[in-house]
């Protein structure tokens, strides 16, 4: 392994590729700017404030996890809780069986995307049926989504035109348009046939029990109108304290994810269907998801558990958008996903270690952050973690720091190093220690000037 | 399984926050920090909100005849109606119109338009606010092209916060913000994904 | 980031931290900083000692071999002075970076006494000093890169507030300013392509306004772009601020003759 695995992914990538991600994220950014400094005089002092109120649940997810239990129970909702993957999938199959149920829709959830649920119904025999646009295409291409918010951001109108026809969607058309109405018209009848509805949350309120999807198109919507059955994937640390938070918070996710002040659709649902109302779910369950959460939150980088899902770090960031989400082997990529994935990887941490090191701590990501949640020092613990972990992911292509230790904290040594590194000048780069070597292929260096501004200063120091 | 791993988890939870020396603290903060500044809570609420609705590619409209009158310009002849409210509104439908206060799913492709009650809108986004108890059928709401929402004045929040400070026991509320969009490919902002392309704001007083 | 508190300097005593790379590489930077500081009236200390901020070890992961270089820091600027520093990223490495790495460690107080009263060199002359226009004369459009590592500190508008302030420098913009040039210390290595591609993009942007500088409070953003540039063809003039000044000064004296 020459270069880090991220960058020999980023130099594969395909020109196309890179652009779409580029244009989108670019875009995506710009949008959020304009939105939250017209809209706002001071966006950060928000961002700072929902970061304080995230921070506030997930530090006491002790108290409100029984607590949002005991509301949603309240609500006629059903609890469940899955400490891992395995477990979730379960749950979802069994909530499933037991009712003779075999056609699922679902709406986008990365917890989902986390348990790889509709690989696992699937298996069973059991229809999973993506139903957000991006995640439906990424499904018949058989695809992974690469921003988590915007999952086809890689992939041209004229990929998409190719799967539809693969898939009995229509002659090849490539007009958006089409592809849209196309995905439509195929879909209501899908929902109108399914039994069961599964959803994440975007926030759960202690308070209320409230749960809260944001959506663009409508799918979670037809969703919870067509059929008899919701089944929520909840990560444990969507809960808030408060209804008033998602005040702050709703304001924020639809800015900074889309330049929205709020998507089409803001729902917000406290258990099954009203009595008097014809359509929708007669029983909803909720299903607690842990799959590692609680080891973030024993971490010391339990901030990024404030995460609202928006993408606008992915969106700003400079590697993210040489590099696209695929790069990043993980369901969620970019800047929240190099310090979320390696720690839910749980056991398998150094096999993505890495992730952490794709990054030069630039802190656009913090910047744009809604929960300003601290990314580049979560980034640093996690290189930390890593060292000590003995990754080789994590160490590949980086000069070891042993032996520049030993010369900086002896000031003799430093200053000889200092003189003889004029060396560097004469010696053929094929010879050059690795990091050297990467370095004159792609750059021009300096010339050697070791030792000379402290000739300079003694001499000052006698004039 | 599940209620051992309820104990698993909550056990996990309290293992790792209790050698916090002290909890974050809930943060104080008034009801309308996240309000826009430059929007004017006292303006009046429904000129307020059809100005919002509008920017969201929204359609505010005063009167059913307003309504019956862009359905048949726009050739949207068939349709379902809130039952409780087609006597109010029938009049200012002709004979060319075919309106059905049933909704029947097997002919959801039929319904070119929905006529049903908001609950109330937000005047600073611009949204109509659907509920359960106020919604005659989820479905009508949501799969025809066009959706009109029909609203009374005094039903209109000023802002998303005075909106959430009221949500009140209704199992089911949608803050409605434009109509249903995608702009999955390739970027490009496309109306009318699953649910209506045509999103409507029926004044009635 | 957000910004440190600083003791209010006491008097004109500084001690220089003139950093790894001016050692190795930007002598002149280093030189400049120190004519700068002895106009302002300053009364200059360089440690003898001093190697490294401890940073590239930070960066990398390796805190136990950081925290070696970071106590040996400690130890020689030892005293009650500011330590002045022309580099944005050392100053940063002094008052956050080693405040995270030493969390856990005994001697966090003595860490932390030194991030106290560390500042970067733009930041000391507008914010410590209170010197907010700079006399003399520079005749040139310059690129402003503010570097990463300043991000969220008054430097980047203390060193705005500077250029600004200098008669015949116009200082251009420049798009996609909160854009990182890509060189992230070990990063630039062992990503080789998307820093690269980072820096290009960033001449891109820079080049486009057409200036005769590229101006920084970072040479180590500096040498990656300036090392970058003439492989693409298109060679670069990089300065750091203190060269500025220092020969805006110059000019002044000159004219005044």
């Amino acid at each position: 392994m020459k270069y880090q695995q991220i960058d020999q992914f980023a130099a594969g990538l395909a020109r196309e590729k890179r652009a779409a991600v580029y244009d989108g994220s670019k875009a995506g950014y710009d949008s959020r700017y304009k939105a939250l400094f017209t809209h706002y005089t001071a966006p950060d002092e928000l961002r700072h404030l929902a970061g304080e109120i995230k921070q506030h649940a997930i530090e006491n997810l002790d108290t409100y996890l029984p607590q949002v239990e005991a509301k949603l129970q309240e609500n006629g909702a059903k609890v469940h809780w899955a400490a891992d993957a395995r477990e979730a999938c379960e749950a979802v199959l069994k909530i499933m069986r037991d009712r003779g149920a075999t056609k699922m829709v679902k709406a986008k959830t990365m917890v989902s995307e986390e348990i790889e649920l509709a690989h696992f119904l699937e298996k069973e025999g059991v229809e999973c049926l993506e139903t957000d646009l991006g995640e439906f295409i990424v499904q018949i291409d058989h695809d992974h989504p690469s921003h988590i918010v915007k999952p086809i951001i890689h992939k041209n109108r004229r990929e998409i035109a190719t799967s539809f026809e693969k898939n009995g969607l229509g002659e090849y058309n490539d007009d958006p348009g089409t592809i849209t109405r196309r995905a439509r018209q195929y879909l209501r009848h899908k929902y109108l046939a399914a039994d069961v509805a599964l959803t994440g949350a975007n926030f759960l309120s202690a308070e209320s029990g409230r749960m809260v999807l944001v959506t663009n198109e409508g799918n979670s919507r037809f969703c919870l109108a067509a059929t008899k059955v919701h089944i929520a994937l909840i990560g444990i640390e969507k809960i808030v304290a408060r209804d008033r938070d998602l005040a702050v918070l709703l304001n924020l996710l639809g800015r900074s994810g889309t330049g929205q002040q709020l998507t089409s659709y803001t729902e917000f649902i406290t258990g099954p269907k009203s009595a008097a109302q014809p359509d929708g779910p007669e029983e909803m369950h909720v299903i607690f998801v842990d799959n590692g959460r609680t080891d973030v939150l024993e971490s010391d980088c339990r901030e990024i558990l404030r995460c609202i899902r928006c993408g606008a770090c992915l969106n700003v960031c400079p590697v993210y958008r040489q590099a696209s989400g695929h790069a990043y082997r993980a369901v969620y990529p970019g800047p929240v996903g190099a310090v979320l994935s390696p720690l839910l990887a749980g056991k398998k941490f150094p096999e993505m270690a890495d992730l952490p090191k794709a990054s030069t701590l630039c802190g656009a990501c913090n910047e744009v952050c809604p929960v300003n949640i601290p990314i580049p020092d979560l980034l640093l613990r996690l290189r930390d973690k890593g060292k000590q972990a003995g990754s080789a992911a994590a160490s590949a292509a980086t000069p070891p720091m042993g032996g520049y230790a030993i010369l900086a904290t002896q000031p003799a040594a430093w200053k000889a190093a200092l003189s003889m590194g004029g060396i560097i000048n004469a010696v053929p780069t094929p010879l050059l220690p690795q990091a050297a070597k990467t370095w004159v292929e792609t750059r021009g260096l300096p010339p050697w000037r070791g030792g000379q501004f402290r000739k300079w200063m003694k001499q000052r120091k006698k004039s | 399984m599940s209620a051992s791993s309820r104990e698993a988890i909550l056990n996990r939870v309290r293992a790792a926050l209790t050698p916090l020396p002290r909890r974050a603290a809930y943060p104080e903060f008034g009801d309308n920090v996240a309000t826009m500044p430059a929007f004017d809570r006292e303006a009046d609420r429904w000129t307020a909100f059809s100005e919002r609705q509008k920017l969201v590619n929204g359609m505010p409209m005063v009167g059913a005849t307003a309504l019956a009158t862009w359905l048949r310009e726009n050739g949207h002849l068939r349709g379902y109606c809130d039952p409780t409210l087609w006597a109010e509104l029938a009049p200012a439908f002709g004979p060319e119109f075919s309106v059905s206060t049933d909704y029947d799913r097997a002919q959801v492709d039929e319904y070119a338009f929905g006529i049903t009650r908001a609950a109330g809108a937000i005047a600073e986004t611009g949204s109509i606010i659907l509920n359960d108890s106020t919604t005659s059928r989820r479905l009508g709401a949501l799969t025809p092209w066009v959706h009109a929402a029909v609203l009374r004045r005094e039903n209109i929040y000023s802002d998303v916060a005075a909106a959430i400070a009221a949500l009140g026991k209704d199992t089911n509320i949608i803050f409605c913000t434009g109509p249903s969009k995608t702009a999955d490919v390739e970027g490009i902002l496309i109306e009318g994904v699953h649910g209506p392309g045509v999103q409507i704001a029926l004044l009635i007083d | 980031m957000s910004p440190h508190e600083r003791h209010r300097p006491n008097g004109k005593r500084v001690q220089l931290m003139a950093t790894c790379l001016c050692d190795a590489f930007f002598d002149d930077a280093a030189a400049a900083t120190v004519e700068v500081l002895e106009y302002l009236g300053c009364e200059i200390a360089f440690p003898e000692a001093q190697t490294c901020c401890g940073q590239p070890a930070f960066n990398g992961g390796d805190w136990k071999a950081s925290r070696k270089v970071v106590r040996h820091t400690v130890k020689t600027f030892a005293g009650e002075e500011p330590v002045v520093v022309p580099s944005g990223s050392c100053a940063a490495m002094m008052f956050h970076g080693a405040l995270l790495e030493f969390e856990k460690e005994p001697d966090l107080p003595q860490v932390a006494q030194l991030a106290s009263r560390t500042w970067e060199l733009a930041d000391f002359i507008v914010n410590g000093l209170g010197v907010t226009k700079w006399p003399g004369r520079y005749e040139a459009t310059v690129a402003f890169h503010r570097s990463c590592h300043s991000r969220g500190t008054a430097s980047g508008p203390a060193a705005l507030t500077l250029l600004g302030s200098i008669e015949g420098l116009k200082v251009a913009p420049f798009g996609e300013g909160e854009q990182c040039c890509g060189f992230g210390g070990t990063f630039s290595v062992a990503f080789p392509t998307i820093s690269q591609a980072m820096g290009n993009l960033k001449l891109d942007h820079v080049l486009a306004t057409q200036p005769d500088e590229i101006v920084s409070a970072d040479m180590s953003c500096l040498m990656h772009m300036g090392g970058l540039a003439p492989k693409g063809g298109r060679p670069v003039k990089t300065r750091h601020i203190a060269q500025i000044l220092r020969d805006s000064l110059k000019n002044a004296s000159a004219t005044a003759r």
